[in-house]
């Protein structure tokens, strides 16, 4: 952060860097893959990240650590927007629930279930923290032989499997249910451009009497000359009707 | 002791020095029938050996241990002994495991097998990076498929390394739940769910929410 003298001295946030399961490397490096959807904000383990900031960086006497205070505001704000991401990610149904057709949460008997199954998870866990880091000091032999040439025995039947296995061919999905494509998206280029020349066209009625498999090549068909700006495609809302319009 | 040395000097080892042997060449435990098979000892015979070779490699007077984990036997260095061990092989432990990935271990052992939709479900989070990360870690396996659900998704299992890792047995070494979890704190969670949905809801934003 810079102020008004500067770069402060002493460790800035830029220097943070930490170490989870999901992202290793600079603090600064997890909140751009955050703002930018390439990590789900799911998968950050806030608290976590808090113990490493404050791990990183012990409180210290006033004055010994020059811009900690600029630092430790920096990474409060970021952490707070962290927090809220999340929640709101959590929460899903937040925003929405001032709506009308607003989903129902779950029961409170549901709720409880959750958390009561959550807790025994957590203590689980807490138990087997303890349990793997108590048996991490064991070192087993390493007196792994490799095996003499020509002395391995090998049964023919696990020769076999393995072989089996090794030129086995998956089975390609057949495509019987899909029937005979009988219409080209040339052809229905064509329907479409016909029909423009009498104005904007609704999608809807193009294809009112046409089959699924026309229907979807007479979309393909569309979105080609929307790509190639012969047509413009407006739909005033995600799923609302399609309108075709002959290029302005 | 003497009767030991006498057998191997005469070249003809006793039941722990076979076993003993077989376990020093396996860097994985070795199950009581491969043993069995590799030594061609009667089952008794091997058991009262195991037993002699817990007592010769315990912790108190041994560098090494003999370890029942993973449903067999193997043999490992004295914990007490870490320090030293890592110095001479210049490596580093692997980086401790997250709290995410302990929660996500201990959801499959209890629950599962279960998908990772399961998973995520038990959490409230979405937990496929961590899965990622112990099916890398060779902690999970994809043990099979939910074929009731549609897709069939793949089942997360916990593997022979967790229980290595865990110095388990097997699954059924682990405590219940029930003994891990105090009763009173399940009742404490009823109470404050129970007491919160009874307590009016604020509507936020001043809406019917």
């Amino acid at each position: 952060m810079n102020t008004e003298k500067g770069e402060p001295k002493g460790r800035t946030l830029a220097s943070f860097t930490i170490e989870l399961d999901v992202y290793s490397g600079p603090y600064e490096g997890l909140l751009a893959l955050i703002l930018k959807d390439e990590l789900e904000i799911f998968e950050v383990p806030l608290r976590e990240l808090v113990s490493l900031y404050r791990n990183a960086n012990p409180p210290a006497p006033p004055g010994e650590a020059p811009g900690a205070l600029e630092r430790d505001t920096d990474f409060v704000d970021s952490a707070t927007s962290l927090i809220l991401l999340k929640g709101r990610a959590l929460a899903p149904y937040s925003a929405e629930a001032e709506g009308e057709d607003a989903e129902e949460g779950p029961s409170p008997e549901d709720l409880e279930e959750r958390l009561v199954t959550y807790l025994k998870i957590k203590r689980g866990a807490e138990a087997l923290r303890e349990r793997i880091s108590g048996n991490a000091a064991y070192y087993p032999s390493v007196h792994a032989l490799h095996p003499r040439p020509g002395r391995l025995r090998i049964s023919p039947n696990r020769l076999a499997t393995a072989a089996r296995r090794a030129f086995l061919r998956t089975a390609e999905p057949g495509v019987g249910h899909l029937g005979t494509v009988t219409v080209t998206v040339g052809e229905l280029v064509a329907l479409i451009r016909s029909a423009l020349v009498r104005g904007p066209v609704s999608f809807e009625d193009l294809v009112r009497d046409m089959d699924r498999l026309r229907s979807a090549v007479a979309f393909a068909a569309a979105l080609s000359l929307a790509a190639q700006g012969r047509l413009t495609l407006t739909q005033p809302e995600p799923f609302g009707p399609l309108t075709l319009e002959p290029p302005k | 002791m003497s009767v030991r040395r006498d057998n191997l000097e005469q070249g003809t080892p006793d039941a722990a020095a076979l076993i003993e042997a077989v376990l020093l060449v396996s860097p994985r435990p070795v199950t009581l029938p491969a043993l069995l098979s590799a030594t061609a000892l009667p089952e008794s015979e091997a058991r009262a050996a195991l037993e002699a070779l817990g007592a010769r490699y315990s912790s108190e007077s041994s560098g090494i241990v003999l370890r029942e984990v993973a449903g067999g036997y193997q043999l490992a260095t004295n914990p007490s002994c870490e320090a030293a061990v890592e110095r001479f092989r210049e490596e580093a432990r692997p980086a401790p495991l997250s709290g995410a990935a302990h929660e996500v271990l201990s959801c499959v052992l209890y629950l599962g097998p279960l998908t990772r939709a399961g998973v995520n479900a038990a959490r409230g989070v979405n937990s496929d990076a961590v899965v990622r990360n112990l099916l890398d870690r060779n902690l999970l396996i994809e043990a099979g498929r939910d074929q009731t659900k549609p897709g069939a998704p793949a089942l997360l299992d916990v593997t022979e390394d967790f229980l290595l890792a865990a110095g388990a047995r097997s699954r059924d070494d682990f405590p219940a739940l029930a003994e891990i979890v105090d009763e009173a704190e399940i009742s404490r969670v009823r109470e404050r769910v129970s007491g919160a949905a009874e307590r009016p809801v604020e509507a936020p934003h001043g809406g019917d929410g």
